[in-house]
């Protein structure tokens, strides 16, 4: 793997988007299964604080996984 | 900070309260699964988390002491998460993992001094990685990135390197204000 194949890996893994399965449970990000383990430690850290910056962002603090939450709940 | 008081409005289905519980719960829970964090995708332990806590609001009682449901969401992000491990079989479930229940602090709210300097970096950022970003943030998860880069004309190879593009300039922009990002988890 490329270190930008990695990067772009661990980006991917950083959005709150998340599929639902099959029972209706979220699902792990496929990208997160094709990283080693400090890239995913690495990405861990890198979405902890992306979030932070996010709901920072935000006029109603809330994270983009906070508004993904709200929004199945909405749905549903 | 006890975020008990929004759980009453929650219980009753009132979903503005429970945003208002999430922006100070959804970043200790997070945290809470650090020792997780090679092993399974801790953004759907997360969010699936924070919705079953949606959905048995109307049963939890207080014991007493503050943070109650927050409490009580760091042991299912656990539980979920050892659950997980034990499915995937990859590795095994080590004392620490089931012993260690961090103490759960809701998180402060955003300083506006900070919203500030985030609002002028962004302004800073070149068109490519600031379209990338801003379609993540706007977006709030909703759709996969594949959507979000077809929306913009970009490949997602391209996407993904313009937003990581984007991360890391506002991460250096931030710093020259004084600002790390280490400091904003």
């Amino acid at each position: 793997m490329t270190p930008q194949e990695r990067d772009e890996l661990m980006a991917a893994v950083t959005t709150a988007h998340r599929e639902r399965g099959p029972h209706g449970e979220i699902e792990g990000h496929r990208a997160f299964y094709d990283l080693d383990d400090p890239s995913r430690a690495q990405a861990f850290e890198q979405t902890l604080r992306l979030r932070a910056l996010e709901a920072a962002a935000n006029p109603t603090s809330l994270s983009t996984t906070a508004r993904a939450v709200l929004a199945r709940i909405r749905r549903a | 900070m006890d975020l008990d008081v929004h759980l009453a409005a929650i219980a009753a289905g009132d979903a503005g309260a429970f945003g208002r519980w999430l922006a100070g719960a959804e970043r200790p829970v997070r945290e809470s699964l650090r020792p997780f964090a090679v092993h399974v995708d801790c953004e759907a332990v997360v969010q699936e988390t924070l919705l079953r806590i949606w959905q048995v609001a109307p049963q939890i009682e207080s014991d007493g002491k503050p943070n109650s449901a927050l409490r009580l969401a760091v042991r299912i992000a656990r539980n979920l998460a050892i659950s997980e491990l034990r499915r995937k079989r990859t590795v095994g479930v080590t004392a620490e993992m089931i012993e260690s229940v961090p103490e759960a602090n809701p998180a402060e709210p955003p300083d506006p001094i900070l919203r500030r300097a985030i609002e002028e970096c962004r302004g800073e950022l070149p068109l490519k990685p600031a379209q990338a970003l801003s379609a993540r943030l706007e977006n709030g998860g909703i759709d996969r990135d594949e959507t979000l880069a077809e929306r913009l004309g970009m490949r997602v190879n391209t996407f993904l390197q313009n937003f990581t593009r984007a991360r890391k300039l506002l991460a250096n922009c931030l710093r020259n204000k004084g600002i790390a990002m280490e400091e904003l988890a």
